[in-house]
């Protein structure tokens, strides 16, 4: 569903060029000004001046020289549609080049699209270097600069594919898009709202499935980018769970091509994988613990709970019923705190008991384990490793 | 060939073509007009390097023939094939094709099923040549995508409730070949749904040959799937119904049921493997037979490429879990004859030893977490002791065997 990020909330789904834009069609009187609408009944002499997209016909290079056009700037200030981000001394209604970014709209024609309104690569590119830079320093929520970010990302990509950049630079764009996708999987809060998280997910999917039409289109031969490879293990990290959805990871490898399949990123994935599919949690979460990186620890984090909610059944059947199985070592094991796990053992519906030294231990042969439906925030030992990550964005183009 | 062919004797095969194409669709002889409209066969030879004399060919189909349009498109593209333009050749055929569809709903019998086949296939065939040719001139290939639309087309002009339903089962299976080469094969569902649900038309009653080959790109996606019974299922039946001389189709359909079978515990005997040429799978054969985790290892990484390719690695690689069952089984066997009294206690050391012999380097913790999920998946039956450190089986019945079902998950 494209374009999904449009719902969430009014700064979103204000489109500014949309002809039938919800918040905004009660006010008709502003309508003839929209951009889009005065495009459309341009007279034909104004199309020597403010060519649109559609009268370039074939590949063109959009001219607006900053990160959003200047008609939509002061579109937007009219309208006061300016995020926190976006206003001069925070005035709603007053904005500058420098602070405005192009929104994101669905739905534009090339008839409605004028060259003027369309970013090239290098303004393109200080635009993500100018998110990019907001997200160490705006001192905002990060959910509130993600939900800017993520908006004008869009954006940026649409310029690009309306342009068709394909080249090595928007390649290294777009890695760093995603490379932001996967690291705010990790950082939106996670009691939060769960739309958040997939909506991010969503994109972060879109934006890897473009990167590989992106690779494929320029590779070389035998010759991969060099970072496809690493890019392409993501995409398995994110399907650990699938379950046989249709297009199972066994459709997906034979498509992949041979180098990319035995790059050592790759193997390290599979080898991730064959451990989650098999249930051999010791394995996983150690090698989660001590091997992986940031972002692959960003990716198979959502599977965590799981594999440890399935670790607990495995052992709560197996194991012998007059032993009770200690928390401390299922703690250590799955790496969290020994609350959390007694936390997590009753959320599966088991019970935990004390000796008299004030030892937890959990009863095995219990009956009444079931699997939760969601799970509450647990930690991960693993992300102790990156301190710096976790409170810092690095991305960089 | 076409240098001794006379101006004259082009003119006769034209015309002699024109006719029989003629009083095929007269007589509703839906056999010779299948042989008149492939583009492929070398029986139309003789009259391409025809039109490639009698450059003039156009003005002798008569507004009044029958099915001028199929037949004006036809000629185009068997003149574009002669002269190897494959792309010019699928375009022309593409409206040939389209022409003759639109023909073949309006008519109540099935009497041209054989053509429609022939048209199926030619244009999937036909879309392969003109995409390599695409290729080679840098430029994206999309004819077998089109094709695919294409036999949709066909699809739903078959799926009604009238006999000409007979065909939907060859349309399907060209369907499958174009979405499995493509690699959408998340196509295939609605099409799969489709003859699947229909209550009015029985399975059997479509062509043995259908039958088979729908068996086996439906029993191929249960297992990338992973849902081996339906795959057995719908494989077994794809090979007891093939064609028994036809060592290349037995062979295709034993590559994915061989692992199917695998993994609800059946195995083949090798010289079933040798006969096939399926000596890929030996080693995997020999590793479930003798818990030799490290074969199986080696056995994945050395079919690494032609397992991807085919789609069955990751189900194959689930097999560990039995292998991990057999060596527990064969230290059980020892410990049995060593001491019978003990040996249904398995210390978890023991185990750890066997796998670093193995070359597989695993602490206590993980190997009681490998039992643990034995235990629960029932490949053992018995319990593990973790102050003890030690597995206890079962006396009864201690290693469930598979037998056709497969692991529970």
């Amino acid at each position: 569903m494209d374009g999904g990020g449009g719902s969430r909330n009014q700064g979103r789904s204000s489109r500014f060029r949309g002809p039938g834009n919800p918040s905004r069609s009660s006010r008709s009187d502003l309508r003839p000004s929209l951009p889009g609408t005065s495009d459309r009944r341009r007279p034909p002499s104004a199309v020597a001046e403010n060519p649109t997209v559609e009268d370039r016909g074939g590949p063109f290079i959009g001219t607006c020289p900053d990160m959003c056009p200047a008609k939509e700037r002061a579109q937007r200030e009219r309208l006061r549609d300016l995020s926190a981000f976006e206003r001069l001394n925070g005035n709603p209604g007053k904005t500058s080049s420098s602070l405005a970014v192009k929104k994101f709209c669905r739905t534009i024609s090339a008839s409605e699209m004028a060259v003027a309104d369309i970013r090239p690569l290098p303004v393109l590119q200080d635009t993500l270097r100018y998110l990019f830079r907001l997200l160490e320093t705006s001192g905002y929520q990060f959910e509130m600069v993600h939900d800017f970010v993520f908006d004008r990302m869009r954006s940026i990509r649409q310029d690009l594919s309306l342009q068709h950049i394909v080249n090595d630079q928007a390649i290294q764009m777009y890695e760093e898009m995603v490379k932001f996708h996967i690291i705010a999987n990790h950082k939106l809060p996670k009691n939060s709202d769960k739309s958040l998280h997939h909506l991010n997910m969503e994109q972060l999917t879109k934006c890897l499935i473009s990167l590989y039409d992106m690779y494929a289109i320029n590779r070389k031969s035998n010759s991969i980018n060099k970072n496809e490879a690493e890019f392409y293990s993501f995409y398995v990290l994110l399907h650990l769970g699938s379950n046989s959805q249709g297009d199972s990871l066994s459709l997906w490898f034979r498509k992949l091509a041979y180098p990319i399949v035995t790059s050592n990123e790759m193997c390290f994935a599979r080898s991730l994988l064959r451990y989650f599919r098999l249930g051999n949690y010791k394995r996983f979460f150690s090698t989660a613990a001590t091997e992986v990186s940031f972002l692959q620890l960003c990716l198979i984090e959502p599977f965590l709970n799981e594999l440890r909610a399935l670790a607990i059944s495995y052992i709560n059947y197996s194991c012998y019923k007059l032993h009770s199985y200690p928390v401390a070592h299922l703690s250590v094991i799955l790496m969290m705190k020994e609350t959390e796990t007694e936390s997590l053992c009753e959320a599966c519906g088991l019970e935990i008991c004390i000796d008299e030294d004030g030892n937890r231990f959990l009863p095995t042969k219990q009956t009444g384990f079931s699997l939760p439906r969601g799970f509450q925030n647990y930690s991960f030992q693993g992300f102790d490793r990156f301190e710096r990550e976790v409170c810092s964005f690095d991305l960089a183009i | 060939m076409s240098y001794y062919l006379s101006v004259g004797e082009a003119h006769r095969r034209i015309t002699e073509y024109l006719n029989r194409f003629s009083d095929a669709v007269q007589s509703q002889d839906g056999r010779s007009l299948k042989s008149l409209l492939s583009v492929s066969s070398p029986h139309l030879v003789s009259l391409a390097d025809a039109l490639l004399i009698f450059q003039d060919w156009g003005r002798l189909i008569k507004n009044s023939q029958q099915l001028n349009d199929v037949l004006q498109h036809h000629l185009r593209a068997l003149h574009s094939f002669r002269t190897g333009r494959f792309i010019d050749a699928y375009n022309a055929y593409e409206r040939s094709a389209n022409a003759f569809l639109l023909e073949f709903r309006n008519w109540e019998s099935a009497w041209a099923m054989e053509a429609v086949y022939a048209i199926a296939y030619e244009i999937r065939v036909l879309a392969e040549r003109a995409d390599r040719e695409l290729a080679s001139l840098g430029k994206t290939p999309e004819k077998l995508k089109g094709a695919g639309s294409f036999l949709m087309k066909v699809f739903s002009a078959l799926t009604g409730k009238g006999p000409k339903r007979v065909g939907a089962l060859y349309v399907t299976c060209q369907l499958f070949k174009v979405y499995f080469k493509l690699g959408t094969v998340h196509l295939c569902r609605s099409v799969i749904r489709s003859i699947e649900t229909a209550r009015f038309f029985d399975f059997e009653e479509f062509p043995k040959r259908d039958q088979v080959t729908y068996m086996y790109y439906t029993g191929r996606l249960e297992v990338y799937n992973e849902n081996f019974l339906v795959a057995d299922q719908k494989l077994t039946y794809a090979l007891k119904n093939c064609n028994p001389r036809s060592e290349a189709n037995i062979r295709m359909i034993l590559k994915y049921l061989i692992p199917v079978k695998l993994s609800v515990g059946i195995l083949p005997a090798t010289s079933l493997l040798q006969q096939y040429n399926l000596v890929e799978y030996i080693n995997v054969v020999q590793a479930l037979k003798s818990g030799d985790l490290r074969l199986l290892r080696h056995a994945l990484q050395e079919h690494e490429d032609r397992f991807l390719r085919s789609g069955v690695y990751l189900v194959l690689e689930k097999l560990e879990l039995q292998v991990y069952q057999r060596l527990l089984k064969k230290i059980y066997i020892i410990q049995k004859t060593k001491d019978p009294s003990k040996a249904h206690q398995i210390k978890l050391e023991v185990l750890v030893k066997a796998l670093k012999w193995l070359e597989k380097d695993m602490d206590v913790d993980e190997v009681e977490c490998i039992v643990a999920i034995l235990i629960y998946k029932n490949l053992i039956k018995g319990y593990f002791a973790h102050k003890s450190k030690v597995v206890v089986l079962s006396k009864h019945d201690p290693f469930p065997k598979l037998s056709g079902k497969p692991v529970n998950s």
